[in-house]
């Protein structure tokens, strides 16, 4: 249907501008649409889904996913992939919260530290190395969950400041501050990706890395940058996540990884490189938030959610195969 | 056995073994196969003609089935109308592709390869009786090939005819040969030539796609010519000279703006362009200098290392040795971003694989080596930009003007154009371009020549490398001859020069 929608304009003289604007308002806008049918079909079969308590915890649960899935958007405009995301979460949040215990600020440092690290770390090795990012960062999802691990043997932390859970977990003007940073967070990366030449840059090396890497773009540079603030991002969600619960856990933010990817290729990023866009992929993080709060308010078991989430997540992926034009 | 073989040809001569009718093809918005007829004769050696873009690679492969045409039918005398699906599909109806980018799995053994997809899923592979099959093909075909040598280790020409067994082993009456000349030596090309002679009496039907009327003259009994996706002509190569050939091949438009050479030069300026001793994996010391205002062409077969010598200046290949300079000061370059700082440009061959980032607009692709002046503090000038695209779209007249056109949208010359303006605006004073005119149509070719002019003219120093002997020719104050990585010869341009003496300067010493 995409493909026949696109075809008449094209051969019409003043149609590629036409055609360029609608497949981009194409894709956001059923973006758009896929998140409100959803939460239509729910309010229909459940009394409770559409009341405001209940769509303010879809935004609240959404949110850790959905501050991650933006650092993983700009990986994927690159058409990279990092799946270490989750094992950030878990060992930036236990440094943070172990040092919490001394001085809170320095807690809070360190863990955007040990975030931005570990996305370094992945960036340089992807970028210096040559070396596959499925596979750099498939093995440090292993290696940094094992920090984690190691940091305490595998003993949970408990008891954080009241100041850091408020910031990160409480409120502002009515409104959670989880879901404020999230949006705040999705309107900076989309800044980024539109209106910098960093931005540029992101697509470029997504759309064609010969391309740009012949047009004088450090490519490398441009890679670590997205890995990094992928991992940066990371730390941030891993804040919200102990600031919810009070306490951090060693295998705090296990299978993230999915949760993020589906989000961004829900929100129209496509793995295929070259295209996202970072407020879209809030958008997706709030589908697949609102898809998990549905199913429970169905009393379907949260085993069946892992199932459904993740067909989801390749029925998003193949829904942008088939809106690919194809040679 | 010579007799059989006419008598087969012949009787076949009266219904064609291929029928082409109608093809249309379109990628975009631009047409590049249009209502294109073509029939084959079994015992015949069809020659397709035409310049970089009108289309005959795109016909071969809606013949061999990599590209599906939106209208025409294909008939095979046999069958009667097929709709090839697939290469694999091409090859059970008896279809063949020689081609130039051969389709063999370097670690497979000949044997293997020559077999290989014949053995589906889990069954036991006949290795014994494939290898003996093998032998059978190869003892007319390549006597000296042995069954067991990986393809790894043969030369162009034997995996040439390790592609061609292939196509035999499946029983494959129509093989298409695509520029199957364009990296042989000249012995190579008479075995080659003498293989594809035999398949003809043997009552084959051969298409051959060459850019060397000489060669088209040595094997073709009938031609068709090609030009903008459309066929002109199609008849007997008797009774046609080459210039009338010639003609039909680049239309009228284009053999007027064919005549002439390059207008004269100042040559006392120091050179913009110096390259001493250059050496890189496939280049060997390469002295070289282009006069600003100069165009120099370098001539080779494919594969010489007339590319490396491009991407060895702009800093994709690494240097192993020699120097580089640049308006007389050696510069050190190690990737592209030191030659564009340096005033260096590549305007690649492979447009799209390495030139245009087809998800991006005009003005997107134009800005991607002026990101630096472009922003502020990190931040787009957008205004700045847009004007600056503008200007360029107006004055290299690329169409369409509109410049939020996504570059996917427009055609191979139009996106060129983008690709020249991008490097304009850095400023560059050297610009280097890997076969600035391929798949683009006539007109646009044109108008590129008139730029590279009309650039030269205002000082740039300007190198071109081009398997099109005639552009050369055209263009060129100087042609530089790139033999096996070295520069071997350099010579002005001028009357006493031409097609056959770059050709012969560029195979000289393949004997051994």
């Amino acid at each position: 249907m995409i493909q026949d929608a696109a075809k008449p304009q094209a051969l019409a003289p003043a149609a590629p501008r036409a055609a360029a604007i609608n497949r981009d308002l194409f894709r956001q806008a059923s973006v758009l649409i896929g998140c409100v049918a959803l939460f239509a079909i729910f309010s229909v079969l459940t009394s409770s889904f559409y009341q405001p308590s209940n769509l303010i915890d879809i935004m609240l649960q959404s949110a850790i996913n959905a501050i991650i899935a933006v650092g993983m958007t700009l990986v994927i405009i690159t058409r990279g992939i990092d799946l270490s995301v989750g094992s950030i979460v878990g060992l930036s949040s236990m440094i943070a919260s172990d040092l919490m215990s001394q001085n809170m600020v320095l807690g809070i440092v360190a863990g955007l530290v040990v975030g931005l690290v570990c996305g370094l770390v992945n960036g340089l090795v992807i970028a210096k190395l040559k070396l596959p990012d499925f596979i750099v960062t498939l093995g440090t999802l292993s290696v940094y969950r094992g920090a984690a691990l190691i940091y305490t043997n595998g003993q949970p932390i408990y008891g954080l400041p009241e100041g850091f859970r408020a910031a990160f977990g409480g409120q502002l003007l009515g409104v959670p501050t989880p879901v404020l940073l999230a949006i705040l967070v999705a309107a900076l990366a989309f800044f980024l990706v539109r209106y910098t030449a960093l931005g540029e840059q992101i697509i470029a090396v997504g759309g064609n890395e010969e391309a740009a890497r012949l047009s004088g773009i450090n490519i490398d540079r441009v890679k670590i940058i997205v890995y990094t603030l992928s991992g940066l991002l990371s730390s941030l969600a891993g804040f919200v996540l102990i600031a919810r619960i009070g306490a951090a856990e060693p295998i705090g933010g296990n299978g993230f990884e999915l949760q993020a990817i589906g989000a961004a290729v829900i929100g129209g990023a496509s793995l295929f490189g070259g295209v996202g866009n970072p407020l879209g992929s809030l958008i997706g993080a709030l589908t697949l938030g609102g898809l998990q709060n549905g199913l429970t308010l169905m009393n379907v078991p949260s085993f069946w959610q892992y199932v459904a989430s993740g067909l989801v997540v390749i029925l998003a992926v193949y829904a942008d195969r088939l809106a690919r034009p194809r040679r | 056995m010579n007799a059989v073989a006419l008598s087969e040809g012949t009787s076949t001569t009266r219904r064609p073994m291929l029928a082409m009718r109608g093809v249309s093809k379109t990628f975009g918005r631009v047409s590049v196969l249009n209502n294109v007829d073509l029939t084959l004769r079994g015992g015949e050696v069809h020659a397709l003609l035409g310049e970089n873009g009108a289309g005959k690679s795109t016909l071969m492969k809606v013949l061999f089935g990599i590209v599906t045409p939106e209208e025409g039918v294909i008939e095979i005398d046999t069958l009667g109308a097929v709709q090839v699906e697939s290469p694999r599909h091409a090859l059970s109806l008896g279809i063949g592709l020689v081609s130039q980018e051969l389709s063999l799995v370097p670690q497979l053994d000949v044997a293997q390869n020559i077999f290989l997809g014949q053995t589906a899923g889990l069954d036991i592979v006949p290795r014994g009786r494939h290898r003996e099959e093998a032998v059978e093909i190869l003892k007319s075909l390549a006597p000296h090939l042995r069954v067991d040598t990986p393809v790894s280790k043969l030369g162009m020409a034997d995996r040439q005819l390790v592609e061609i067994s292939r196509t035999l082993a499946r029983g494959g009456r129509i093989i298409a040969f695509d520029e199957p000349t364009s990296s042989l030596t000249p012995q190579e090309r008479d075995g080659l030539f003498n293989v594809i002679r035999g398949l003809r009496n043997s009552g084959k039907a051969i298409i051959y796609i060459s850019h060397r009327m000489d060669e088209i003259r040595a094997i073709a009994d009938r031609f068709t010519v090609m030009r903008d996706g459309r066929v002109v002509a199609t008849d007997s190569m008797k009774g046609y000279t080459d210039a009338q050939l010639n003609e039909m091949i680049a239309g009228r438009e284009l053999s007027l703006a064919m005549e002439g050479r390059p207008p004269g030069l100042e040559r006392e300026q120091a050179p913009l362009l110096e390259l001493r001793g250059l050496c890189s994996e496939r280049v060997q010391g390469v002295d070289l200098t282009v006069r600003p205002g100069e165009i120099v062409g370098l001539a080779g077969l494919v594969g010489s290392g007339r590319s490396a010598i491009m991407r060895a200046v702009f800093g994709v290949d690494a240097l192993t040795a020699g120097e580089i300079r640049v308006g007389g000061a050696p510069v050190s370059i190690r990737e592209p971003k030191d030659a564009m700082l340096a005033g260096v440009a590549l305007i690649p061959e492979d447009r799209r694989g390495h030139a245009i980032v087809p998800m991006m607009t005009i003005e997107q692709n134009f800005g991607l080596a002026n990101q630096k002046r472009f922003a502020w503090f990190g931040a787009l000038r957008g205004a700045m930009r847009r004007a600056e695209a503008r200007k360029y779209v107006s004055d290299l007249q690329i169409r369409p003007s509109a410049i939020v056109t996504p570059i996917a949208n427009l055609s191979g010359g139009n996106q060129q154009k983008v690709v020249i303006a991008r490097w304009l605006a850095t400023g560059a004073r050297v610009l280097m371009f890997d076969e600035p005119t391929r798949g683009i149509d006539v007109g646009a070719k044109t108008e590129i020549y008139a730029l590279l002019r009309r650039l030269a003219a205002a000082g740039v120093a300007i190198l071109v490398v081009s398997s099109e002997l005639p552009e050369l020719l055209l263009l060129s104050h100087r042609i530089g001859v790139v033999n096996r990585g070295r520069l071997t010869q350099m010579l002005d341009n001028g009357s006493h020069l031409n097609e056959d003496i770059l050709m012969r300067h560029a195979t000289a010493g393949s004997l051994s």
